[in-house]
């Protein structure tokens, strides 16, 4: 009953999630990174609701978000993580109250849900890489026809991410974004904690 | 018999009295040796207040672009009738104005969503041409909204060509504005500058539209001689696209 009291507000606030992903204005951009406004939304519902319910909004945010994007690589392992840890630290350890404490927080959530996406990008990748060089092997009894001729088509292919891309493109999304939740978290996530605890205590006031 | 005298200042006297004309005929040579530099530049410098100012220019150039249109149209008639004749697909068929809605040009996904989707006719695979030439490819739809995979992208592989050369290529993207062109061959006759197309041979976009520019080119690349390849369509910009229906 407690979640089910709280679902308008629950389902409202987590719908501007993608809303707020979609409509990322240009001057709150850096390097044309918008800033994670799922880490921006998680962080106060985890740390005011507890790990169940941090993980289960970690993943229907995941969800929705994955859906925004053609891409095989998913947020919502990064945002399950974050939900349980951010609601664990909730439960396990005195409420947060400083801003600077929950920038902290959002910066490493937001490094977090980044290296996830790195790691997944790295592991198709070398899954691709892998692929492509059993074709190269097969193709090895036309080596000489294929120095003389040029590759094949379908050698030419990179495999998705590339390490050496992820290494200075990723990085350098990973640092955008991750600097930029860091800066907008202490604001936005200390409003959204007040209200939640607010809700909280209203609902369990009542119910005892 | 007595000795003939000549005269002397009798005959100079006509020429002393002519000696203005003289001055004049030494400068009328001057000028005339020089290809009249003095009187052109006295011209150009009385005349400035009347040469053609940004009006005529602008008159000029309105009709160079009429005429390069004219051009480009009879160009593209005989285009279509050849590839008629060759039974090769139409280059382009209905073209659909489509305003960005929301935009992700850096970050992990690089796209464009647009305001229009299955409804008024787009499919997964159109090609998507702004100003400039072509960004990318419709990658997902829904009823009233599309998704837009950008050039860029990593996931993004398009055949395309070099104009000058022809020489074949695969344009992927790298994450940055630069996409990766790898030549299909092992000597591309190209340079930086070299404007490159979408591919005849492609079945994935329409063919010969324009793409971008080399920048900078790798020839010594395992497995293919690569290039940087320059976008010629601003991405990050464009506020209105046309979605090109088969």
């Amino acid at each position: 009953m407690a979640l089910l009291s709280r679902q308008p507000w629950l389902v409202a606030t987590g719908l501007l999630v993608p809303l707020f992903t979609l409509a990322s204005p240009g001057w709150l951009k850096l390097a044309g990174v918008p800033p994670a406004w799922a880490v921006l939304w998680l962080l106060p519902w985890a740390l005011s609701e507890g790990r169940r319910a941090g993980s289960a909004a970690g993943l229907g945010l995941g969800l929705l978000l994955d859906a925004l994007h053609p891409g095989p690589a998913s947020l919502v392992p990064g945002l399950v993580l974050l939900g349980w840890w951010w609601g664990r630290m909730g439960r396990k350890a005195p409420p947060i109250q400083r801003s600077f404490s929950l920038g902290l927080l959002a910066l490493v959530g937001t490094a977090l849900l980044n290296l996830s996406l790195i790691l997944q990008w790295a592991l198709l990748s070398w899954r691709e890489a892998a692929a492509l060089l059993g074709r190269v092997e097969g193709l090895a009894g036309g080596a000489e026809a294929l120095r003389q001729a040029g590759p094949q088509a379908s050698l030419l292919a990179l495999p998705l991410w590339r390490w050496q891309d992820l290494s200075s493109v990723g990085l350098q999304v990973l640092l955008a974004q991750t600097l930029l939740t860091a800066l907008l978290a202490p604001m936005l996530c200390s409003l959204q904690l007040l209200f939640w605890r607010q809700v909280g205590a209203g609902w369990r006031g009542s119910s005892v | 018999m007595a000795p003939v005298r000549l005269p002397r200042v009798g005959v100079l006297l006509p020429l002393l009295r002519l000696w203005p004309w003289l001055l004049v005929l030494l400068a009328l040579v001057a000028v005339r040796l020089s290809k009249g530099s003095g009187v052109t530049d006295v011209y150009g410098l009385l005349s400035r207040p009347f040469w053609p100012g940004s009006a005529q220019q602008e008159w000029i150039r309105a009709a160079e672009r009429l005429g390069d249109q004219a051009r480009l149209d009879q160009l593209e008639r005989e285009n279509r009738r050849l590839r008629g004749l060759l039974e090769l697909p139409a280059a382009e068929g209905r073209q659909l104005q489509v305003a960005v809605i929301s935009r992700e040009p850096g970050g992990w996904w690089q796209q464009l969503v647009l305001g229009k989707g299955s409804l008024q006719g787009i499919g997964v695979g159109d090609a998507v041409v702004a100003p400039g030439g072509l960004i990318g490819l419709v990658a997902s739809t829904t009823p009233t909204t599309s998704t837009v995979r950008l050039l860029s992208d990593p996931s993004s592989r398009v055949g395309v060509w070099v104009g000058r050369s022809r020489h074949h290529g695969l344009l992927t993207g790298l994450g940055t504005g630069r996409p990766l062109l790898r030549f299909l061959e092992k000597d591309p006759d190209v340079r930086p500058g070299d404007v490159i197309f979408s591919s005849p041979a492609s079945t994935l976009v329409p063919p010969n539209l324009p793409v971008g520019v080399i920048q900078r080119i790798n020839l010594d690349a395992d497995p293919a001689p690569e290039a940087l390849v320059q976008l010629s369509a601003p991405a990050d910009a464009v506020d209105w696209v046309q979605v090109l229906l088969p």
